[in-house]
């Protein structure tokens, strides 16, 4: 059973059509990257996949469900573009996260133990443990994007879609991105993101859906990485996982 | 002379500290989502209510909650619709409000613009027994709606799209938020009146978050505000003889500016 299943998937924004005849499946434990030239239709395509825009023809099945007849949405994660956490009032980086466990949680029900561990877990994957009680305008950008990610990971999804998660990232916060990415990847959870540039994230991609003018160009293995990132001697240090070791081999993308 | 010797004292007081109360709690929603004047849109709209109520001769807070909560629907669909921008979709319903009510109270029989006045500024000490009751079960009805609904709405006034991919059913949360800020409205009406009403939506809330850090803070802090600021209005009002809808706002204003002068002392020190 498929994650997404996109089949001749078109799209009108406005009353311009801006996918055409897209067809898309992710696997479980897929890691995904939708690549292209801005306007291509990469945004477009992941907020298709999680609802947000209709599909003017074609189908959407996600977990081998309909779209209109999925109800199971705590599977699903979702970080959209984000160039800051909104709001004008403070929230700390804990209620912001915490906010992202409301697909689980029941009305006038608290909180109970395991989403209270989601929510630390989440925190704690991102690198932003330490910050958790701090007013989250507080934080630097990269480490705003973390928390949009963290809220995300706290829902314990089996998939999530990440729009530009690297974008405007400084690169200690790629670094922890990539990190947790990788860990939700290593658990067997799917992963479909939208990226200008991979940096770090190029050696978890398993596989590169390109798009351009709105249509799939290519769909198959990750275009080579290039720069200091091909480099041999390049090796990355995600700063959390010093704390937590993790027996986790280091994908490398020489052998896909 | 002392407050409590008078009933409608006693009345006007518990009304305070209900609307204290209720009406942050709901103001702390419209700030995080940034529809700040939200509460002036629908207090401009239901002044029509009040006068569509003279000129039907039945009760002007029934029609008044009525017609607010059909404008606050109204505003969310227009801004869900995205067409217009929110701000303008506001300032149509401001003046439609406005014009609509001077104009049907001029119809309604024996009315006049100066009857409006009594709502557009309060008239706490005019609360009647039966009144109260009405004040009380909205008030609780709407702080009911934040504890319930609150973290729902919470995620919901935070990220509109996240909530809708994690399932919540976010156009009935927008529209509860919508119709729970017009009956707000309308029980403050009588406490503020309409022109000054969002400031107690509002006001303790700004006040709140410049010392809280968390949103439960703000939310608990921005009640407590109200309450202080309506009760310490009304007693103001009753010995300085002035009016208690400004003085209730003044004394909020007043303790904004205190709360910021602390936050800034307080950045120096940590700085």
């Amino acid at each position: 059973m498929s994650v997404f299943d996109l089949r001749g998937g078109c799209v009108a924004l406005g009353g311009r059509e801006v996918l055409h005849d897209v067809d898309v499946r992710v696997e479980p434990g897929e890691f995904v990257a939708v690549l292209g030239a801005n306007g291509s239709g990469k945004t477009t395509l992941v907020r298709t996949l999680v609802g947000l825009v209709p599909l003017s023809s074609g189908s959407l099945e996600v977990f081998g469900t309909p779209l209109s007849r999925f109800r199971e949405w705590p599977r699903l994660g979702y970080v959209p573009q984000r160039l800051a956490v909104g709001g004008g009032v403070p929230s700390t980086v804990r209620e912001v996260v915490a906010s992202g466990r409301i697909g689980r949680t029941r009305r006038l029900r608290r909180m109970g133990r395991a989403d209270r561990e989601a929510v630390e877990h989440a925190l704690g994957d991102v690198g932003l443990t330490d910050r958790a009680d701090d007013p989250v305008a507080t934080l630097s950008g990269g480490q705003q994007q973390r928390v949009l990610i963290a809220r995300a990971l706290a829902g314990e999804p089996e998939v999530l879609v990440l729009d530009e998660p690297t974008a405007g990232v400084d690169a200690d916060s790629q670094d922890t991105l990539a990190g947790a990415l990788g860990h939700l990847s290593q658990a067997g959870g799917s992963v479909v993101l939208v990226a200008h540039e991979l940096g770090p994230l190029a050696e978890l991609i398993g596989r590169a859906v390109v798009l351009g003018g709105g249509r799939v160009l290519s769909d198959g293995p990750p275009p080579e990485p290039e720069g200091h990132h091909a480099h041999p001697s390049h090796v990355h240090v995600h700063p959390h996982e010093s704390a937590a070791p993790a027996a986790r081999p280091v994908l490398d993308p020489r052998t896909f | 002379m002392d407050i409590f010797d008078f009933a409608f004292m006693q009345r006007a007081l518990v009304a305070a500290v209900l609307v204290g109360a209720a009406a942050p709690a709901i103001g702390t929603f419209l700030v995080q989502r940034r529809l700040a004047l939200m509460g002036d849109g629908i207090g401009h709209i239901a002044l029509t209510g009040v006068a569509l109520g003279f000129l039907l001769e039945t009760a002007p807070v029934l029609t008044a909650v009525v017609v607010a909560i059909a404008g606050a629907v109204t505003i969310e669909l227009i801004r869900e619709r995205g067409r217009t921008s929110g701000d303008v979709a506001l300032a149509l319903l401001f003046y439609g409000g406005i014009a609509g009510g001077v104009l049907l109270i001029g119809l309604s029989p024996g009315g006049s613009s100066t009857t409006l006045v009594g709502y557009l500024f309060g008239s706490l000490s005019s609360v009647r027994p039966g009144d109260l009751a009405v004040i009380a079960a909205l008030s609780v009805a709407v702080v009911g709606v934040v504890l319930v609904f609150g973290r729902e709405l919470y995620a919901v006034c935070m990220d509109e799209e996240v909530a809708r991919v994690s399932g919540l059913p976010v156009r009935f949360l927008n529209i509860l938020v919508a119709v729970t800020a017009a009956v707000t409205v309308t029980v403050a009406m009588r406490v503020v009146g309409l022109l000054l009403v969002s400031a107690l939506m509002v006001v303790p809330v700004a006040t709140a978050q410049q010392l809280t850090r968390s949103f439960r803070a703000t939310l608990l802090g921005a009640c407590l505000v109200g309450v202080l600021a309506s009760v310490g209005g009304l007693v103001t009002a009753f010995y300085g003889d002035v009016a208690p809808g400004a003085a209730t706002v003044v004394l909020a204003l007043a303790g904004f500016l205190v709360a910021a002068l602390l936050a800034q002392a307080r950045r120096r020190v940590a700085a």
